[in-house]
């Protein structure tokens, strides 16, 4: 397969990537996807142990909440509307984008936890594996 | 005493698919990749343990990959995750009695692809828009900010969750937005359920060959117009994981 991956950050606002590039991205792209077979379908069908994997499920919970409110402390900004510093607000909004954004990127990747963040590095070293292909006629799509 | 073994199926292909020898499956040691052909369709399968439990991430990556990379140069359906059954013969006779359908569905996929698009919030300028949005958000901000969580934990729960509404509306607007601008670009699209409490859009759509520049540019622009404030991604070509599913055949 070949992909182009343009450079997400530098260039364009959209980052673009072929297979999944991270645990979590795997096991939301094809867990409870894809045409069932079960023993109804073929008497043939084994059980075989999975293990237990969960995609997850975001429920808006208290920790949810007080997380939202410790992002409002890493704000330093005052907000448009209160105070009337409307010139201090402009100058400080420009610094928002690089910075504080990728704080709060951080922040959200801590909160997956720890057991998807080492599986997560476990997969890394796989992806080093040459990849299975798989061709049919000659050659890969051509791709722009 | 020999272990039992069983063929882990990844997915059903058209009968002139190859595999390339490096192919590898799931399994540790991963097994090898080969096709069951039978008529007009085959399926991608490799042999696994019935002894060791599968699910490990390089398992799932290595079906994703196997699926993925068969989907750049020829029509697949996924078959889902975790599929075994007692060998060949076994499969055989699955592609045997179910053949018309998967040529049919298999047809239908030709020249076909899955793009996932997800777009994250930055949260710094998510909640800073939040808050001008919305002034009992603002005025809680003021109470909480830069006092200790213990003193201020109803106000932060309260404003906690005014965020957490905002962007269950935001969310659902912009998963309008993108299905509404995408939809005529595309085969089919659908929503998909958000994986993180900041996740701005999240969808899988299915797109023609002919169409997949189109596609790509009006997802650029989509995610041009929330620079900043939405980290898009788009992934893909990738199987089409999202859309076999009316091609269920029990339960």
């Amino acid at each position: 397969m070949t992909v182009a991956t343009t450079g997400g950050q530098a260039g364009g606002a959209l980052e673009r990537s072929g297979s999944s590039s991270s645990l979590a991205d795997v096991v939301e792209t094809v867990l409870d996807k894809g045409v069932v077979i079960d023993a109804q379908v073929s008497v043939a069908v084994v059980g075989i142990q999975l293990l237990e994997i969960n995609a997850r499920v975001v429920v808006a919970s208290v920790e949810t909440y007080l997380r939202f409110a410790q992002a409002v402390d890493r704000l330093d900004i005052t907000p448009r509307n209160q105070k009337g510093l409307p010139d201090l607000v402009e100058g400080a909004s420009g610094a928002v984008g690089a910075g504080k954004a990728a704080s709060g990127l951080g922040k959200t990747v801590g909160a997956i936890g720890g057991a998807v963040r080492d599986a997560v590095e476990e997969l890394g070293s796989d992806r080093d594996r040459e990849r299975p292909r798989r061709r049919r006629r000659d050659e890969e799509r051509s791709d722009g | 005493m020999a272990e039992e073994r069983g063929l882990f199926i990844y997915g059903i292909v058209p009968s002139d698919v190859e595999p390339t020898p490096d192919a590898s499956g799931v399994g540790d040691p991963p097994g090898e990749v080969t096709v069951v052909r039978q008529g007009r369709v085959a399926a991608l399968v490799s042999e696994v343990s019935l002894e060791a439990a599968l699910g490990r991430p390089a398992d799932l990556t290595a079906y994703e990959e196997l699926l993925d990379g068969t989907a750049a140069v020829a029509p697949v359906l996924p078959v889902r995750f975790g599929t075994v059954v007692t060998g060949p013969d076994a499969v055989a006779d699955l592609l045997d009695a179910h053949g018309d359908r998967f040529a049919e569905a298999l047809d239908e996929l030709e020249g076909r692809f899955e793009y996932i698009v997800h777009g994250r919030y930055e949260e710094s300028a998510l909640v800073q828009g939040v808050l001008e949005d919305n002034p009992a958000a603002a005025d809680l901000a003021d109470q909480v900010r830069g006092r200790p969580e213990e003193e201020t934990r109803e106000q932060r729960i309260r404003l906690g969750e005014i965020i957490s509404q905002a962007v269950e509306l935001r969310r659902e607007a912009e998963n309008r937005e993108l299905l509404d601008l995408l939809g005529p670009l595309a085969v089919s699209g659908l929503a998909r359920p958000p994986s993180n409490e900041l996740d701005a859009v999240h969808a899988a759509f299915l797109v023609d060959e002919d169409s997949e520049d189109e596609f790509v540019d009006a997802v650029e622009e989509f995610a041009e117009q929330r620079r900043g404030l939405v980290r898009m991604r788009l992934r893909g070509p990738l199987a089409p994981y999202d859309f076999v599913s009316a091609h269920q055949l029990a339960g």
